[in-house]
């Protein structure tokens, strides 16, 4: 085994390698700097992206810096099935998404963001709901985002953490800032290049300097049955199962993802998100390996941080020059995911709290656009004073992955099933998270009948999840006799198991109580709504 | 040889998704430049 030392770039190489990107960078989005007084421009490049610019776009926005670290340490946890546990129900994530982003731009072609659909549909508090779970979410991921650069920076280089998160924002924010979204999908191709070029180059470099195949096997004789096993039941539960059951929710409560599904030409839907499930999947897969060989190659991460895998095998198996193509993949993967998310976050407040609420019907676009630009300036100095003091966040990432599980029922209902009613989707999303926090946080004992009934209502939310599925690709009676039979199995296989797991319990119970909630507040309804109001009550700003 | 194929295989993957993005966009961009407007 070699000695896990990091390579460390001089303070020069490093400023070229970033001034470089972001320079360049720069000057690619500058080839999309025209008709900046269109906000739906600014927002959605009007609905007309095609094919090429839209996969790469969304392949460029799913990767963030946490899926390679989080690849990578699934390897090495997990063993053979460990990276593909991770990227590909990251991968499905897009995919799921698709048949449903096609009915929202059927129902909406002129859309911004979905919690504007929502508001067209039941009004401004589901809207609200949806848009803010949205808005915590973007904030978040740039401040993971952020972290990530702070933290490749201090390892390989001798520049400081919080000196990596400050390049990282005022990087993005300077390209990402006139143009808005057609920036940040015009250098989405360019970083999803980079990307791809890098991975298909290193996953091989890395493999042969390691010994190859003769060298990898002899691994087999150090690692665990349950690593060697593909098939492994604890790969399944702790790192598969959780991610799968966000497969949906993840679609639903990212604008990033809404984003793209309203700027893409409506007819390119399908090949683009299909495509971005490919490029996603075999980079993160990839790059997931390298944790994996690791494993076999009996590494051990530095100071038991899963998180330096990466800098570690590059550093131990990799010359410079290639340890600085991998600093800029995860440079550039960071900045794709942050651009995107600034560019959400701009939409969101530009449509849903300003011109839905707070111009009352009096639309000022250079004010609209003006508060877009505010909103990126603001987002960017949070993410910043948030990744800077590194705070602890996992509370409210816990509770917005719950509060997106409480909204894919009632969304994806409320675009299909003409009564659903505001009162039945904000109790089904407030009840389920109530729910989902007595269980997560284990606020009530999960003992006895209570446990019971939580996982009767978690096996409902399987059902719900492969229902949903289902839905998404043939019909109704397929998905209501698929998500039947899971849901029965689930409890029968739930009953006096799943309460051991709260993780996988709290989340599958936020699908459940709200899809039960939504079904029983509807048809307790005899409102019915025409779908065909949604269109007339969304226009175009620039009109 | 299957771990090595399993391990190699998602480089493989990658560089065809990368054919089938960058040929799209260079017809997109073709396609935008002769009908006189931007590509996005």
């Amino acid at each position: 085994m070699l000695d896990p030392v990091f390579y460390q770039f001089s303070t020069s190489t490093t400023l070229i390698l970033l001034v470089g990107f972001y320079g360049l960078t720069f000057l690619f989005s500058t080839l999309a700097s025209k008709k900046s007084d269109s906000v739906d421009g600014y927002m959605v490049a009007n609905g007309a992206v095609g094919f090429g610019i839209a996969a790469a776009s969304m392949t460029a926005t799913w990767i963030w810096a946490a899926s390679f670290y989080g690849a990578a340490s699934s390897g090495y946890q997990y063993g053979l099935s460990g990276s593909l546990h991770y990227g590909f129900w990251g991968a499905l994530m897009i995919l799921f998404i698709y048949p449903y982003g096609q009915r929202f731009r059927e129902l909406a072609p002129r859309a911004r963001t979905l919690a504007e659909i929502m508001q067209a549909r039941h009004g401004t508090s589901s809207q609200l709901i949806l848009a803010i779970s949205n808005l915590v979410g973007s904030i978040i991921s740039l401040m993971v985002n952020f972290t990530a650069a702070g933290a490749l920076v201090s390892v390989l280089t001798p520049l400081s953490f919080e000196t990596g998160v400050m390049i990282a924002g005022v990087g993005v924010l300077s390209y990402t800032l006139w143009s808005g979204f057609r920036a940040s999908i015009l250098t989405d191709f360019a970083q999803v290049v980079a990307m791809m070029l890098v991975a298909i180059v290193l996953i091989p470099w890395i493999y042969f300097n390691m010994g190859g195949s003769e060298a990898l096997s002899q691994g087999f004789n150090i690692i665990t049955a349950e690593q060697a096993d593909f098939f492994s039941t604890k790969a399944m539960l702790e790192q598969g199962a959780p991610f799968f059951v966000a497969v949906l929710a993840y679609g639903i409560g990212n604008q990033t993802i809404a984003q793209r599904l309203f700027a893409v030409r409506q007819d390119l839907i399908k090949s683009s998100f299909i495509t971005a499930t490919l490029g996603y999947g075999s980079i993160v897969i990839g790059l997931g390996m390298l944790g994996m060989m690791a494993l076999f190659m009996g590494m051990t991460p530095y100071e038991g941080d899963l998180n330096n895998l990466i800098p570690q095998v590059a550093s131990a198996y990799l010359p410079p020059v290639a340890i600085g193509m991998l600093f800029i993949l995860v440079i550039g993967s960071l900045s794709s995911t942050a651009d995107s998310d600034l560019s959400a976050l701009s939409a969101i407040v530009m449509t849903d709290i300003y011109a839905k609420n707070l111009a009352k019907g009096k639309i000022d676009n250079k004010k609209m656009l003006l508060l877009g630009r505010i909103t990126m300036i603001i987002a960017t100095a949070l993410g910043l004073i948030l990744a800077s003091f590194s705070l602890d966040i996992l509370v409210m990432l816990v509770f917005v992955g719950a509060l997106w599980g409480t909204l894919v029922f009632p969304v994806i209902a409320s675009c299909y099933w003409d009564r659903v009613t505001n009162r039945a989707f904000l109790s089904a999303v407030l009840g389920g998270l109530i729910l989902f926090c007595l269980v997560r946080f284990e606020w009530i004992a999960l003992v006895g009948a209570w446990a019971s009934s939580l996982e009767f209502i978690a096996a409902v939310g399987g059902g719900t999840v492969i229902g949903l599925m289902f839905f998404g690709f043939t019909n109704r009676n397929v998905a209501l006799i698929a998500g039947s039979i899971v849901g029965v199995l689930c409890a029968y296989y739930f009953h006096d198991f799943l309460r051991d797991y709260t993780v996988l319990l709290g989340s599958l119970v936020a699908y459940g109580a709200s899809t039960i909630i939504c079904t029983a507040v509807s048809l307790a309804s005899n409102e019915r709504f025409d779908f065909a109001l949604i269109h007339e009550r969304i226009q175009h700003f620039d009109d | 040889m299957m771990l090595s194929l399993y391990i190699l295989i998602w480089p493989v993957i990658s560089a065809a998704v990368l054919f089938v993005i960058v040929r799209a966009f260079f017809k997109d961009m073709a396609e935008a430049k002769r009908e006189e407007r931007d590509i996005i």
